[in-house]
């Protein structure tokens, strides 16, 4: 069973249009919302925020906006792969699926609501006036290590929280400090130089200011951040696999 | 994708590990050894963090019940063997074809399975009841490990054979159960396999499709396939099967030749009615 990759590819295929077609399936807006969402975020943040913070910012919705999608990208996949194997326990009690495989759907899925995202981005960046930078294209490569990122805590989260069911709460409080951290909202210079220290070793903020520095300020990403997230996020997709793999197969007990 | 394919690596080397242990026994289909499996009592599982720290404060994390739903089997299934399973309720039958499944992990003991096995255990699971039954014969495919191409190929032997026509663009809630079943039917028993594992399934949908299921299922038996059949009919095992072990209370009480088993399981069964 699942011996061929060919196999595999078409199961994850399926399971991520099961999951584009279930989450919109009543709205009228259908997959637009993937666009709105983060556009009235934004408008929300950008009425609330710029004037507080908005001369230390040039440009408030993009710094806002491309902060705001990389750590959407973040917790929306984290959790989504935490929730997997809960979410599809009366399928994984009946017949013999590889696991791993709706922790995989569920970030892919989310990465797609990424990618449209993105759209977003461009638009407001052609709307207020941004300038485009050739340095972009070096977003890629923090995106990649926050991807491997969010496997890796997608793969710890998704054991954790099927031994224990309240392990999604507690991870709920904990991502919503990780935003404050994050400085999505704020100049990270309104925060103490020791204090950012603090924010320097949360990889989501390394990927924000990598992030930023390639599409919002036009320079290559610094190249220490991108080794600390890199590490960082290789670690803990060791860290995961490891871990899933250890327990994949007691997981059908847990449920 | 170059992640994905790491990940597959690690649970291909798995793979191949188990494969080149099995290949020195040829002739066996499945080995079972001391197989036990244990299951955690519900109500005393833990199953909040906040609990499982309040419990280790509390010092009361009493020693976890648990069931013995199998204990200590043993058996081989050769190569074109067929195999029936007799038991009353709660025995342990099908938990012992969910392991050999692969839903389940034993908690002691070694199986050891050679050739593709297709467990006809549940009947459409994973159907999407907001999906028309066109989209669940390729969502229900792909979890039965069959690729895009072989779905294409086969699918209009599938709707023909599901006898289901035009409902086939209609959401499978809007099924009846039976055609459901049907459905469910249809695309499990696509597959090619070397070992059949059956849970009381041959009887599905209205008398036609009955006997059109269970002719399927006998010409999926041709070949030397290897079949296992869980069954409470002992006409049906008696009619399928060449051997047959007797399960009880988790025990493997007998194993032999299919008459000689059944024999024994009525007598224990009329005995126990006394």
């Amino acid at each position: 069973m699942f011996d061929t990759f060919s196999e595999k590819k078409f199961l994850l295929k399926q399971l991520v249009k099961r999951d584009l077609t279930s989450k919109y399936k009543d709205s009228v807006l259908g997959i637009l919302w993937s666009f709105f969402n983060p556009l009235l975020i934004m408008l929300v943040f950008t009425a609330i925020f710029s004037m507080l913070f908005g001369q230390n910012i040039q440009n408030y919705p993009v710094y806002f906006l491309s902060g705001r999608i990389i750590y959407d990208f973040y917790s929306m996949g984290t959790k989504g792969a935490m929730n997997s194997i809960r979410k599809n326990a009366e399928l994984l009690k009946k017949i013999y699926v590889p696991k791993y495989m709706f922790s995989v759907s569920a970030i892919c899925y989310e990465f797609i609501n990424f990618l449209i995202s993105f759209v977003i981005l461009f638009g407001v960046m052609v709307i207020t006036g941004a300038s485009f930078h050739l340095t972009s294209v070096f977003a890629v490569v923090p995106i990649f290590f926050l991807f491997l990122l969010i496997f890796g805590v997608g793969l710890i989260l998704a054991v954790c929280n099927t031994y224990f069911s309240d392990i999604g709460y507690l991870y709920n409080v904990f991502i919503l400090v990780l935003m404050y951290a994050s400085a999505l909202f704020y100049p990270i210079e309104i925060v103490p130089a020791r204090v950012q220290i603090i924010f320097s070793l949360n990889p989501v903020y390394s990927a924000v200011s990598c992030f930023r520095e390639a599409v919002v300020y036009g320079v290559v990403p610094s190249t220490g951040t991108l080794l600390y997230l890199a590490t960082f996020s290789i670690a803990t997709l060791l860290i995961g696999i490891i871990l899933f793999s250890m327990y994949e197969k007691k997981l059908a007990l847990e449920l | 994708m170059s992640l994905i394919d790491k990940i597959k690596n690690i649970f291909r080397k798995n793979r191949t590990k188990s494969i080149s242990e099995n290949s020195n026994s040829d002739e066996i289909a499945i080995r079972v050894e001391h197989l036990t499996m244990e299951f955690k009592i519900t109500k005393d599982k833990i199953d909040t963090l906040k609990e499982y720290v309040i419990r280790t404060i509390k010092r009361n994390k009493k020693d976890k019940e648990k069931v013995r739903v199998l204990e200590d089997i043993n058996f081989n299934v050769y190569k074109g063997d067929r195999m029936g399973i007799l038991g009353f309720n709660g025995a342990g039958k099908s938990t012992l074809l969910k392991i050999l499944a692969g839903i389940y992990e034993p908690t002691y003991g070694k199986i050891t399975i050679n050739g593709k096995v297709a467990p006809l255990l549940e009947l459409g699971a994973g159907f999407d009841k907001n999906y028309t039954g066109k989209n669940n014969i390729y969502l229900n495919g792909a979890f039965l490990s069959m690729d895009e191409e072989f779905i294409d190929s086969k699918y209009d032997e599938i709707l023909e054979f599901s006898e289901l026509g035009d409902y086939i663009n209609y959401p499978v809630k809007n099924y009846s159960s039976g055609m459901r079943a049907k459905l469910g039917f249809s695309v499990a028993t696509l597959v090619e396999p070397d070992i059949l594992i059956i849970d009381e399934i041959l009887s599905v949908g209205d008398i036609k499709f009955r006997k059109k299921s269970s002719e399927k299922i006998r010409s999926m038996m041709h070949d030397g396939v290897t079949v296992l059949l869980v069954s409470h009919s002992i006409a049906q095992i008696k009619e399928v099967c060449d051997k047959c072990i007797w399960i009880e209370n988790g025990h493997l009480i007998m194993e032999g030749e299919v008459n000689e088993v059944c024999d024994a399981y009525m007598k224990s069964a009329e005995s126990g009615k006394k």
